[in-house]
Formats: structure tokens, C-alpha cells, sequence
């Protein structure tokens, strides 16, 4: 059902004017802040219409990596291309403008409603100005009905529509988690950036979370690209997954692929190289188990 | 059928319910704001006049401060764009006193309009400052503004008349002179003057205003603002371009003050130098933060209170104790002064105790959000009785009221 609803066609005007989702190219990204190198030749390509993770410890790079890729930060040499666009060279509003949508870590909306925040998202894909809405023009009225009436779908879909005019303010960690998500679904996105969409939830709300994203990549077919710490959740739901540490790319492939290359043990669980051969014969967590709180799934004290 | 009559009756019900209390209360007041020409002496007007100047100013730069998260303490500049731009377009080139005075003798609500625009150019001239610098440094940056103002209005004399300033010409809409013209006009035995008629225009650009500035706030550009203020890296990969956003938003403040120094102008009927001071400004962001950042009504009722306050402490410096008129030789506060020292402690109050401003105190849509919830361990204290309505004077009598023509 839930499907049924994002595979309705919108209207013509709230329709997103992305058609296909292009693969996004990452190639040997460096990023220096004075002397520190926080991402050092990074790449990897994240296909059309798959989850691909990215993991690796705290000062990994993850989340300058992200930055990078909203334009954020500025990369100092490599590349980024989504389809034909090369991201390196455009300021945030324009690859939001071009169907790259993020959350943030550490949640960041704005005051108001569940319902401001999310039309928000709208932001790209609306065109009232100043005078004309100062004017209250009636195609101003019109698009703010048609965009909310899409808004709400998409809280329905993202479980916020109790909440759609509820007060930020008032609402629990784990439903500000969600409007973050809900507000860049509304972008209507082709590439969707999550950082740690689920850290600091309990076991339901991250169960709930994964249906979630699940459900988006499936219903949506766009791509999506998560760091995640909860390697249970990044086990499960990754189509491909790349590991960072230290600003290097140090593994990547399959999340079966990932869990048997000794560097990416190495890099998790430390010890010496010499250790790591054996580290790497016994298995590591195995996908299913792995999920439960108090199981050891390398989640990182937040 | 009865069931069609049954449905057409709640419905009656339910739209008077929507319409609800606050809203009847302020359609009253509405009302009610259209009578004090035909009871309240000039004085009043006069009062009620620079209380609706406020309002706009406020309203405008509440829409930077409170809305865009953006300071400026160079309002005051673009008030004196648009009273002096209304002046110098509404004018004839004349020769005053010893004064060579340069004007374009425009029709006046044109040049009342192009006033307002001319205050957006040097709003909009300003944005790569207001585009770039957030905060507090676009606030340091805007007091240059106040002082190349000053530095302007006393030595173009041609355009500003100098330090003496120069008349106001008359705003004339369709051939009705809104000054003090001797055409006999009369409204229930009320001999109409040009305060009275300048009232009713004042309500008008006043209800403009505030509509536009309500549109603006629940529209696409007002949650972009909210955006920008409450983080700028969020603000821009939803897709904000910050410096378009910023410089947008100080341009549209600037011509609200524009409108408002234009009125100015009209209510004073002569402009100068000294009004459009540094203290202007601060008058203005003490009126918006009293009343309550980022709201509309907030801005009204904080410019009602900061810019009446002072009138009615001079008015009635006689029956108060300790207050003595301004510039008087007997011992006690002068009347200026008590009004600085009474919304000082007023904004002092606001912070600690509504850091909401006025508009938080009026229980609102928030408060029924948090009525569920348990209750703070310490209520919060509510500040006395809000702002003073224009008329607030008009059951004391005496010199107040009008003297009706029978």
C-alpha cells in the first residue's frame, strides 16, 4: 500500500523534473583542512538505485565525505559526478537543486511544524518569490496547496502524518530523526544522503527506520548512501558497501566481501597486520545476529 | 433533507468557530481604530501617527532580525531614504530662506511609491554586505550607513535643506488633500484636518504591511529565512542560496523602512537630520524584541509600546509622581528620561522572564501544543497589561478629548 502511494504519479506540477537516477562518481577526493588531511583519494561509484554504505571509524572521513558531496566542502583536487554534473564546482543550493538530498548527523530543522519543515524540502522545486507572495499571487496559493497536499504523502508515508502540525519542538528525538528524512524525501531526490540515520535510536525506532529506507530505495528507485555505524543495519540493507579510516579508501565490496578483508578488521577492532590474519579466519558478526543492542556490532559510543 | 439542512448547520457552526474569539477580537479592533480621528485631539493623533511609523519600521526589520536571523542597526538610514526621498520626489524646485531647495514635483502618491522603491535601490546597493556578513557583522557593518546618512542629510543641502531640513509636501490622493486644507471636509460634525485624514492612510499602509509581512513569513521565502537563520548549511543544501536569501531579505526590510520614513515625513510635516540618529535604530530593535522576534504582531505591539510610552509620560508627567516635563527646572525625572528608563526595565523584563517578546504571553497556538504537557516546576511570570491602544487616552478626559462642533 505504502508502495502504491510513492508509485502514484504526482501531479504534473509537483512532479519531480529528475527522470532517471545517473550513478554518482566518486574519484580520488582530497580534502585539506590547513595541514590535516581529512579525505586522501577517496573514490567509489554508487549505482543507479542501490544502497551503498559507508563505513569506518570515528574520523573516518564519512561525514567530510558527505560534505563534500553537498558541496559543503570544498574538495581540493579529485572529482564528483553525478550523471553529467560535476559536483566539485557547484555551491549546496544547486546540487540540492539537481536531486542530491541530505540529512545531518546531528538534526538540524528549523523552528515551526512538522509541516514547515517538510515544505522546506520543497524549496528546489517551487518558484514563489518575494513579490508574489508578499502579493499572495493565486498561483502562489495554488503551488502551496498542490506542494503541501504532496508533503503530507510523504509524512504519511515517512509514519509523521499524526504529526504533520505538531511543533518540532515537541517532538521525540526519534521523530525529529524521521522529519529530517521526511524533509529530504520532499526534495523528491535521485540521490539520497543519510548520515547516521538511526544512531542514538532504540531497537524499534531502528528497526522502523530500516523498513523505511528500504521501502524508499524499492518504491522510489532512487540511490541512497548511508553511513551508518550500526554494522547489523549496514550488513542488511547495503547492496555494496565502502570502508574508510584515516581519509583512505582501505576496502569496499559486497557487505560479505567487507567483513572477510582483514584491513577493514584490522581497522575496526585494531592490532597488528600480523594478527589481522588471524582475526580474519574466524568469522566476523554474521549478518543476522548482529542487530540486537548489546550484541557486539561495532557500534561506536556516541 | 434534513440531513442536507443538518450539514449546512454545522457547517454555519463550524465556520464561525474557525473564525474563532481571537479573530472577531481583532476584526473589533480593526474597527475600533477607525474612530480616534473623530474623538482624539491632534495631540493623540500625532501620537498615534508615529506609533503606526513604528509599526511598520518594526514589522520590517523584524522580517531581517527576527525572521532572517540578521542584524542591522542602519535603519534608520533607509526611514530618512524614504522621508527624504518622498520630500525631495513630491516637491517643486523652490527657494527657501537663503536655501536653493531641488525637487521633481512629482504627483505625491507617486512619489510616496517611488520613495518606498527608492529605500529597496539602497537596500538592495547594500547587498554585498547584507548578502555576505551574518549576525552581528552585518549589525557593525549597517552603523556605517548611519553615519554616511548623517553625513549626507547635512551637507546635500539642496535635496535635504541641510541642518534646518525642509517642509513636507502634502500627500494628495485623486485630488483629496490629505493636509490641512480648507475644503470644510467634515465627517459627523468632525471638521477633518490633515492628521485626521493622514490616519486613515497611516491604517491602510499599516494593514499593507502587516499582510504582506504575514504572506511573506508562512511562504516559500519566510520558511527559507527561518532556514537560513536556524542553520545556513542545512538552509543551503535544501537548495536556499544564502546570499540571495540574506540581501533579499535586508532589501525588502529596507523598504519597509522607507514606507515608514515616508509617513514619517507626512505626520511631521518638515524633516531633519537629528531624527534619523543611531538611537533610532536601537529604538527599533528594542521595539521588535520587546514585542516578540519573528512575529507580526509581536512587531506591532512592541512598536505601539516603545514609541507611546514616551508621549504618554509627557502628557501626564504632571499627575506622576516624580516625573517632571522635559527640560523642566523642578527636581524630579524628566519625562524623556523616565520613558528610556521604562522600557529599559520593560526590555530588561521581556528578556528574563518572556524572552518571547509580548506575543509569547498572549497564550497562543503554542501554548494549547503545550497544554498537554506536565507543567514547568516554576510558572513563568506574566508581565502586566501589553501594549497601550492609541485610544488607551481617551477615558481620562480633560485635554484629550475633541471639542465637538455641535
Amino acid at each position: 500500500m505504502i508502495r502504491d502511494l510513492l508509485r502514484r504519479a504526482p501531479s504534473p506540477a509537483t512532479a519531480s523534473p529528475h527522470d532517471e537516477v545517473p550513478a554518482l562518481t566518486v574519484e580520488d577526493v582530497t580534502v585539506r583542512f590547513a595541514g590535516l588531511t581529512a579525505l586522501d583519494g577517496v573514490g567509489f561509484t554508487v549505482a543507479p538505485g542501490t544502497v551503498h554504505a559507508l563505513i569506518g571509524p570515528n574520523g573516518a572521513g564519512k561525514s567530510s565525505c558527505f560534505n563534500v558531496l553537498s558541496g559543503v566542502y570544498r574538495a581540493a583536487s579529485g572529482s564528483v559526478r553525478f550523471g553529467e554534473a560535476e559536483l566539485t564546482a557547484l555551491p549546496p543550493h544547486r546540487i540540492a537543486a539537481l536531486g542530491v538530498a541530505r540529512t545531518f548527523q546531528n538534526i538540524v530543522l528549523t523552528r515551526g511544524t512538522v509541516a514547515d519543515n517538510l515544505m522546506l524540502g520543497r524549496q528546489t522545486l517551487t518558484r514563489a518569490g518575494f513579490t508574489a507572495t508578499a502579493l499572495r499571487l493565486p498561483s502562489v496559493v495554488r503551488e502551496q496547496r498542490e506542494h503541501r497536499e504532496r508533503v503530507r504523502e510523504i509524512a504519511e508515508f515517512t509514519g509523521l502524518g499524526a504529526l504533520f502540525d505538531a511543533p518540532v519542538a515537541l517532538l521525540s528525538y526519534g521523530d525529529r530523526k524521521r522529519v529530517e528524512l521526511a524533509r529530504a524525501l520532499c526534495m523528491e531526490p535521485r540521490l539520497l544522503l543519510l548520515d547516521e540515520p538511526v544512531a542514538g535510536m532504540n531497537t524499534t525506532e531502528r528497526l522502523g527506520m530500516a523498513r523505511t529506507i528500504a521501502h524508499i530505495r524499492d518504491a522510489l528507485g532512487i540511490s541512497v548512501l548511508i553511513v551508518e555505524h550500526d554494522m547489523g543495519m549496514v550488513m542488511r540493507m547495503a547492496d555494496e558497501v565502502t570502508v574508510l579510516d584515516f581519509g583512505r579508501r582501505i576496502g569496499g565490496g559486497t557487505p560479505e566481501d567487507v567483513q572477510r578483508d582483514p584491513a577493514v578488521v584490522q581497522a575496526y577492532l585494531g592490532g597488528d597486520p600480523a594478527d589481522t590474519a588471524a582475526d580474519a579466519a574466524t568469522p566476523a558478526p554474521a549478518p543476522d545476529s548482529a542487530p540486537e543492542p548489546g550484541a557486539p556490532h561495532m557500534k561506536e559510543s556516541p | 433533507m434534513s440531513d442536507r439542512s443538518a450539514k449546512a448547520h454545522t457547517s454555519v457552526t463550524d465556520r464561525v468557530r474557525a473564525l474563532g474569539p481571537r479573530r472577531i477580537a481583532a476584526l473589533a479592533g480593526c474597527l475600533l481604530l477607525l474612530a480616534p480621528p473623530l474623538y482624539l485631539s491632534s495631540f493623540w493623533l500625532q501620537t498615534g501617527l508615529f506609533a503606526m511609523v513604528a509599526v511598520i519600521a518594526a514589522i520590517g526589520l523584524n522580517l531581517l532580525v527576527g525572521t532572517a536571523g540578521q542584524l542591522s542597526l542602519g535603519h534608520a538610514f533607509f526611514l530618512a531614504v524614504g522621508a527624504y526621498g518622498y520630500t525631495w520626489l513630491a516637491d517643486d524646485t523652490h527657494r527657501s530662506g537663503t536655501a536653493d531647495l531641488s525637487g521633481l514635483g512629482l504627483p505625491p502618491l507617486l512619489a510616496f511609491v517611488a520613495a518606498v522603491l527608492l529605500a529597496g535601490v539602497a537596500g538592495a546597493a547594500f547587498s554585498p554586505l547584507s548578502g555576505r556578513l551574518r549576525g552581528m557583522y552585518l549589525g557593525v557593518a549597517t552603523l556605517a550607513l548611519i553615519f554616511f546618512g548623517h553625513h549626507a542629510m547635512l551637507n546635500a543641502e539642496s535635496y535635504t535643506g541641510g541642518f534646518n531640513g525642509r517642509t513636507v509636501p502634502e500627500m494628495e490622493i485623486l485630488g483629496l488633500s490629505l493636509g490641512d486644507a480648507d475644503d470644510g471636509l467634515a465627517v459627523l460634525g468632525v471638521p477633518f484636518g490633515g492628521l485626521e485624514r493622514l490616519w486613515y492612510f497611516g491604517l491602510v499602509l499599516v494593514a499593507v504591511a502587516a499582510l504582506a509581512a504575514r504572506n511573506l513569513l508562512k511562504g516559500r521565502p519566510g520558511r527559507a529565512l527561518g532556514a537560513l537563520r536556524d542553520s545556513e548549511v542545512a538552509a543551503a543544501v535544501m537548495g536556499v542560496p544564502a546570499a540571495r536569501y540574506r540581501a533579499a531579505a535586508f532589501t525588502v526590510s529596507s523598504m519597509y523602512a522607507g514606507a515608514a520614513g515616508a509617513l514619517l515625513a507626512l505626520a511631521a510635516q518638515r524633516v531633519v537630520p537629528d531624527y534619523f540618529s543611531l538611537l533610532l535604530s536601537m529604538d527599533m530593535l528594542a521595539m521588535i524584541v520587546i514585542g516578540g522576534l519573528g512575529s507580526v504582531a509581536g512587531a506591532a505591539a512592541g512598536a505601539v509600546f516603545v514609541s507611546v510610552l514616551p508621549q504618554l509620560l509627557a502628557h501626564y508627567s504632571d499627575a506622576l509622581p516624580l516625573v517632571v516635563s522635559a527640560g523642566s527646572a523642578e527636581p524630579g525625572l524628566g519625562s524623556a528620561d523616565a520613558a528610556r528608563f521604562l522600557y529599559g526595565a520593560a526590555l530588561v523584563l521581556t528578556l528574563v522572564f518572556a524572552p518571547g517578546g509580548l506575543v509569547s504571553l498572549r497564550g497562543g497556538r503554542a501554548a494549547r501544543a503545550l497544554r498537554g504537557l506536565p507543567r514547568p516546576r516554576r510558572p513563568a511570570p506574566t508581565l502586566p497589561s501589553t501594549s497601550p491602544q492609541p485610544s488607551a487616552g481617551a477615558t481620562t478626559g480633560g485635554d484629550t478629548l475633541k471639542e465637538h462642533t455641535p
